[in-house]
């Protein structure tokens, strides 16, 4: 499996929602070869992250857009549909980030799993799109998800598609923990066996040695580092030099943001290994 | 701005008006899931200098009695995120999403578009409904819809509570350029209407004909005027799709064209999914099965039992009555002609006090738009009835609307 060195960093700047300067900020993400942007953070998140994402979509190449989803202002049926939108529209470069933001315990948790059940009601191989029979669709692909939580009561099926990636990539943050143990990405201030998710990435700032950092990294501790950044233009370049050596020495697959950085979809979390798979048409 | 000036929005959910739109030639059933193709129609949009691209929504889970029609072009996605990523390939065109206030909370509202504004700088603006369909109850932990009554009367407070928030926003910074979405409205009944009355700056509607056209418009102008607001400050945009030809004859040709891709097995699902209930497992050649139909259907069986019942008593087939339904969607204006014929349809319309301008349903996607865009809008420039420029950067100066006044804080 491939084992790339993952470079993360999150934006919280107000002007990120603003055109002219979150052109400059995505295309810096880009340019450092930055892996994943997280849209707002725990403790920031000064708009709409879902709406923000789905402008990067066309205006990057090949960031991972991670939204930024508080619990508390949120519903998982329109959830799963705008991320299942943003990661046809990035062709599989979506990522999202739950946190309580003030919602009653227990809530974050009910909105990952009501969303995940939404977006496995569709299955991979769901659409047919055959113009000459009339077959648009698989019916017996589609299932109702009948999800029932705490908070969230979700018949289902969600009338939009299982994303690209599956299930989009799950990033939690140790600054506002939930108690999912199958995510993908944990944001950890101090390497830790159980973090919850398949690859764990350090919270670094420039200060931070590179040595102790690749040491952490070759012992299998922490699989990259990711940044809050508070002056986007001036730190990208300055993170992505840091970590140039690690990053060139291990770099990611070819593909979708999880072939890219080796997170295949757990098997607790998803019903389906794949995503969705949209036929050819002649 | 010109005088009597055509305003246009594209509606462009899914694959096009028609159901059999999808399996057209020049149909592309793949795209609704690639960047590309949102790319692609939202710069031919902007080309043919439209006010705003719409997309409807639903938030019914499709499946008329648990069963998910297979022939129909599903799923729909999101469109608040299809049109703000559509904002980032354009400049000038306006993206107005349809989002219910049923289902969403003021502050979620708020937030969503309040950043859909930012990002866009000044071009969003929100289709408000209520949602309607029974089946969406269950997606959001519900038993059954609020009554209608309840659901405007909930509108209204919501599209309040979310004006104030905007108006927070704005002040707290970064400033939102129009100060809010133009807010927009598709009501029909009379709590519908009172409601667009009060709140609407552009209403939606179906108008089969001009005469229809001209009531809707007058009785909305009167509201609009009872309710103390300026009708010329609401755009009335009724919906009208049309399948065009070089010659009358070939416009024709094509419509049937279009006709003719419907099978019965498609026509029946449409009529399912209309109807909340499944009739696809009924004889298609046996009597269109009405007690059935009343005793399955989740929508008000007053207003069903009026849809069914004249056909049940003259005794016409599911199959004939299917395939009738699905040629006539929705009681839309289609128009089947040349461009010169239905540029001159338009400015007629326009002219006769019938509409402030058109909401364009391209009967299959791309290919519908193309030839609206290439044939008629050239026709409608050169006769000095629609812009060739677009006249500012929000879509309040594109809708020739007064400025958004700010109020003290
Ligand atoms: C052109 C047009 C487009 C509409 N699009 C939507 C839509 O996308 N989603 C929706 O829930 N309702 C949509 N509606 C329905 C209206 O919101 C409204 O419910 C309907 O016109 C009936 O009016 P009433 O609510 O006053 O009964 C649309 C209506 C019209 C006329």
């Amino acid at each position: 499996m491939t084992r790339p060195f993952i470079l993360s960093a999150a934006i919280a700047d107000p002007e990120l929602a603003v055109p002219e300067t979150a052109a400059t900020y995505l295309n810096a993400a880009d340019e450092t070869g930055l892996d994943l942007l997280l849209f707002g953070e725990a403790g920031g998140r000064p708009f709409d992250a879902q709406v923000l994402v789905a402008w990067a979509a066309p205006r990057s190449q090949r960031v991972g857009l991670v939204a930024t989803v508080p619990a508390s202002n949120a519903h998982p049926f329109h959830v799963a549909r705008a991320l299942s939108a943003v990661d046809f529209l990035s062709a599989g470069r979506t990522g999202w980030s739950v946190i309580p933001e003030g919602a009653a315990e227990g809530t974050a948790e009910d909105m990952v799993g009501a969303a995940r059940s939404l977006w496995d009601g569709w299955g991979s191989d769901t659409l047919i799109l055959d113009k000459a029979s009339g077959r648009y669709l698989d019916a017996s692909k589609v299932k109702a998800s009948n999800y029932e939580g705490p908070f969230f009561k979700v018949t289902g099926p969600v009338n939009a598609m299982r994303p690209l990636l599956g299930q989009p990539v799950l990033v939690l943050d140790d600054a506002a923990p939930i108690a999912i143990k199958d995510a993908d990405i944990a944001l950890v201030s101090e390497p830790t066996a159980d973090a919850g998710a398949t690859k764990s990435l350090l919270k670094v700032t420039l200060d931070t040695k590179v040595e102790d950092v690749a040491a952490l990294f070759a012992e299998g501790k922490i699989e990259g580092v990711h940044m809050s950044l508070s002056d986007p233009l001036a730190e990208l370049p300055k993170l992505a030099a840091l970590f140039a050596e690690l990053v060139a020495a291990n770099p990611g697959g070819e593909g979708d943001l999880r072939a890219r950085l080796g997170l295949p979809l757990a098997s607790t979390a998803s019903n389906q290994p794949d995503g969705a798979k949209i036929p050819e048409i002649a | 701005m010109m005088s009597n000036e055509i305003h246009l929005w594209a509606f462009l959910q899914g694959i096009g008006f028609y159901p059999t739109g999808w399996m057209h030639e020049r149909a592309r059933p793949e795209g609704v899931f690639s960047m590309d193709y949102y790319s692609y129609v939202a710069k031919l949009a902007e080309k043919g200098r439209f006010d705003a691209i719409v997309f409807g929504d639903q938030l019914q889970s499709r499946g008329a009695g648990g069963r998910t029609p297979e022939r129909m072009a599903m799923p729909t996605l999101d469109p608040m995120t299809l049109l703000t990523a559509m904002a980032a390939v354009t400049d000038h065109v306006g993206l107005v999403a349809t989002i219910s206030t049923t289902f969403n909370t003021p502050e979620m509202l708020a937030e969503r578009f309040g950043t859909m504004e930012r990002i866009t700088g000044g071009r969003a603006g929100w289709n408000i409904v209520t949602s309607v369909h029974p089946d969406t109850a269950g997606n959001f932990g519900l038993d059954e819809m609020p009554p209608k009554e309840t659901r405007y009367s909930n509108a209204a407070d919501v599209v309040d509570k979310a004006c104030e928030l905007w108006a927070a926003m704005d002040r707290a910074g970064p400033h939102l350029n129009q100060g809010r979405p133009v807010l927009v409205q598709a009501g029909q009944s009379p709590a519908g209407r009172e409601f667009a009355a009060r709140t609407a700056e552009a209403i939606f509607c179906p108008a089969p004909s001009i005469e229809a056209g001209i009531d809707f418009r007058n009785d909305m102008r009167s509201r609009i005027s009872g309710v103390g607001r300026n009708p010329d400050g609401t755009r009335v945009m009724p919906g009208l799709s049309c399948v065009l030809g070089g010659t009358e004859e070939e416009a024709k040709a094509n419509h049937k064209a279009i006709m003719d891709m419907a099978s019965v097995e498609l026509a029946i699902e449409y009529l399912s999914e209309s109807l909340c209930c499944d009739l696809t497992s009924f004889d298609p050649n046996a009597k269109l099965p009405v007690e059935a139909i009343l005793e399955k259907t989740l929508l008000p069986t007053a207003d069903v039992g009026r849809m069914v019942t004249p056909a049940g008593e003259k005794g016409t087939s599911l199959r004939d009555f299917a395939m009738n339904f699905m040629l006539n969607p929705r009681g839309h204006n289609v128009f089947i002609g040349t461009p010169e014929q239905m540029a001159d349809m338009m400015i007629e319309w326009r002219d006769a006090g019938a509409c402030d301008g058109f909401t364009l349903q391209p009967s299959y996607m791309p290919g519908g738009l193309e030839d609206f865009v290439e044939g008629v809008i050239p026709i409608l420039q050169q006769k000095g009835r629609y812009r060739t420029e677009y006249p500012g950067t929000t879509l309040r100066s594109t809708l020739g609307l007064p400025a958004y006044e700010r109020a003290e804080a």
